[in-house]
């Protein structure tokens, strides 16, 4: 499927709306409930907002799938570009940029100009926070849950955040296998 | 108010794994299959789906060109090398339809491997339309329930309600 | 020292509320020699800090509902994990909306007081202070009109007062669709449950915001029409009607 075509899916899916700044307090609230539910050990809460977003990426697959009507990808470059123009644009109306790919067509990052998950939002000054937490970790979950869906085993992590005082908010994610159907192709 | 739900008999849903999670029928007074048999309605529709896809033609193909997949991936997927199905580009899908005099049974499969079953009356049009709109409402109000189990039977009011209303209010 | 206002254990995470005063005696010995490399807070080199953003530019933004709708959706399926019932998980869910009506209420003033060009001198704090309710009528008008269509684009439904006089101090907002609970089934063996429980929580802050106590539930009363239709219950406490009192014949509005 070509580039622009798929910006144009994400451009014209019907989307219901909500006030943004309810979603983005909400998420804030969720961060700040597991902070307080992990005293402060960020790396547990990392990973508790890993696992919420793999659980949300199994159920809003489905919505994305049933909302945009798009069908399978031919390809992992066709799949990341599928998230960027269309899952991020539908969810949070943001289009992050796929770069840095490696040769092998496998591996590629997420840039974000933009997060309305952390608007507004400043990591605690607790000489810690900055160094372990990454606020939008759930991110990565949503897109290991759905893609999981899918059929493609993905593994996704933050490289950098503004939040930590980093120029950019970057995610790598990488192909680690396609998962075979229950009943494959290749006959015995 | 007019009942559109005329020509639509009943839906299942069977999960990923071959399991009825949902039945309901759309017309009072129709014969009920047993519980009994229409988990093995959804057990025996999940089987001949899945040889449907597996029994579609393959032709030899003189160079063994790479898979979609493989072609820029370099990752290794499923793919048959020295055959190939009569249009690459298109996805092998299972059975689509049954149809008999009486009624027709529609299947539409999600990429998520989730299975919706219409039956309809072989008359009623737009069939895809009308079940594109249930997976809209699947996603809506069985999706985005916290008390949903993912893979596990339904029983979602808001879904019974507004697939219900839907289908009535639909012209 | 006894437990520290309800709203003072909410900071820091600008918008959530880490609390600051939970730091563990265990983990002070790390804190501090991390602190030592680094005081305060990294920013990114264009120095673009949520300081250098406008407050409003979010004013009239919007997300996608389905987003705050499996948001919403993991909040509740992790408190249900962690508590032992109904009223537990009710509790939690207020608990968790309790800081955004604190944080809203600081938005809502501001936004109402902030249309000129005083918006940028914010940190002046003579020119037009904001309305703050004194009443408990004003207040309710404002949950009820701009918080409400702050949140939900749209005012509730009906602001009523308790008609008996053994609860003076009860009054009810009527949310006849809550949008938390679009898309939400509770099980029949929790049939009580109501995830606005939520929305009851932002109430709260909002109300403890402006220096009025209150307990505010979430409670079902749903007809042919509005099947999750619900009623917020808001419960002053004792000060706040004895306050109220002298308010009154003092002829304060």
């Amino acid at each position: 499927m070509s580039s622009t075509k798929t910006s144009r899916i994400g451009e014209e899916t019907r989307v219901d709306k909500v006030n943004a700044e309810l979603v983005t307090l909400t998420y804030g609230t969720i961060v700040a409930q597991l902070c307080q539910d992990y005293d402060s050990n960020y790396q547990d809460v990392n990973k508790q907002l890993d696992k919420m977003g793999y659980n949300i990426g199994m159920r809003l697959i489905e919505d994305f799938l049933a909302k945009s009507g798009v069908g399978r990808c031919a390809n992992f470059r066709e799949t990341a570009d599928m998230i960027a123009k269309v899952g991020f644009k539908i969810f949070l109306n943001v289009t992050p940029t796929v770069t840095n790919w490696t040769s092998d067509n496998t591996q590629f990052s997420l840039i974000f100009e933009d997060n309305p998950l952390a608007d507004f939002v400043e990591l605690p000054d607790d000489g810690r926070a900055q160094d372990e937490l990454w606020f939008s970790n759930i991110l990565c979950g949503v897109l290991r849950g759905s893609l999981e869906m899918v059929q493609m085993q993905i593994e996704a992590h933050f490289v950098s955040d503004v939040l930590r005082g980093d120029d950019t908010t970057e995610m790598r994610v990488s192909l680690v296998r396609y998962i075979e159907d229950e009943m494959p192709p290749e006959e015995e | 108010m007019p009942d559109n739900t005329r020509g639509v008999f009943s839906l299942i849903i069977i999960n990923k794994a071959g399991g009825l999670i949902y039945q309901r029928e759309f017309q009072s007074g129709l014969r009920n299959l047993s519980t009994n048999d229409y988990l093995v309605l959804a057990g025996t529709f999940h089987g001949v789906h899945a040889i449907t896809r597996s029994i579609t033609p393959k032709i030899p193909i003189s160079q063994p060109a790479p898979s979609p997949a493989t072609s820029s991936t370099g990752i290794t997927a499923p793919a048959a090398s020295g055959y190939s199905y009569p249009n690459p580009g298109v996805p092998v899908s299972g059975l689509d339809y049954l149809e008999t005099d009486k009624f027709r049974m529609t299947c539409f499969q999600t990429l998520t491997g989730t299975k919706f079953l219409l039956f309809t009356d072989p008359l009623t049009g737009s069939v895809d339309t009308i079940i594109q709109k249930i997976y809209e409402l699947y996603a809506d109000y069985v999706m985005k329930n916290p008390f949903y189990q993912i893979e596990m039977p339904v029983r979602c009011e808001a879904f019974d309600r507004h697939l219900g209303a839907w289908l009535r209010g639909r012209t | 020292m006894a437990a520290p206002p309800r709203h003072a254990t909410m900071q820091s995470i600008s918008n959530g509320g880490i609390a600051p005063g939970t730091d563990r005696p265990q983990t002070q010995q790390t804190q501090a020699q991390l602190s030592q490399q680094s005081p305060g807070l990294r920013v990114p080199s264009n120095r673009k800090t949520i300081y250098d953003r406008h407050l409003n530019r979010s004013r009239n933004a919007e997300l996608s509902r389905a987003s705050f709708a499996f948001l919403f959706g993991e909040m509740v399926t992790y408190a249900q994990r962690r508590v032992t019932g109904i009223q537990d998980l009710e509790k939690r869910l207020n608990e968790q909306g309790y800081p955004l009506g604190l944080r809203l209420l600081d938005l809502l003033f501001y936004r109402s007081t902030s249309t000129s060009s005083s918006a940028l001198s914010s940190s002046s704090t003579s020119s037009s202070p904001p309305n703050r309710p004194l009443r408990i009528i004003t207040l309710l008008h404002l949950i009820h009109g701009p918080l409400w269509r702050l949140l939900f684009g749209r005012a509730a439904d009906a602001l009523e007062h308790s008609v008996s006089p053994d609860t003076p101090n009860e009054y009810m907002i009527t949310d006849n669709d809550p949008m938390v609970n679009t898309y939400i089934s509770a099980p029949r063996d929790m049939s009580m449950l109501n995830c606005a429980a939520y929305v009851a929580g932002i109430i709260e802050g909002v109300c403890d915001g402006c220096g009025f106590e209150t307990k505010v539930s979430a409670h079902n009363q749903p007809t042919e029409l509005w099947p999750s239709r619900t009623v917020f219950l808001v419960r002053f406490g004792d000060p706040v009607m004895e306050r109220e009192k002298v308010l009154e014949r003092a002829g304060v509005k």
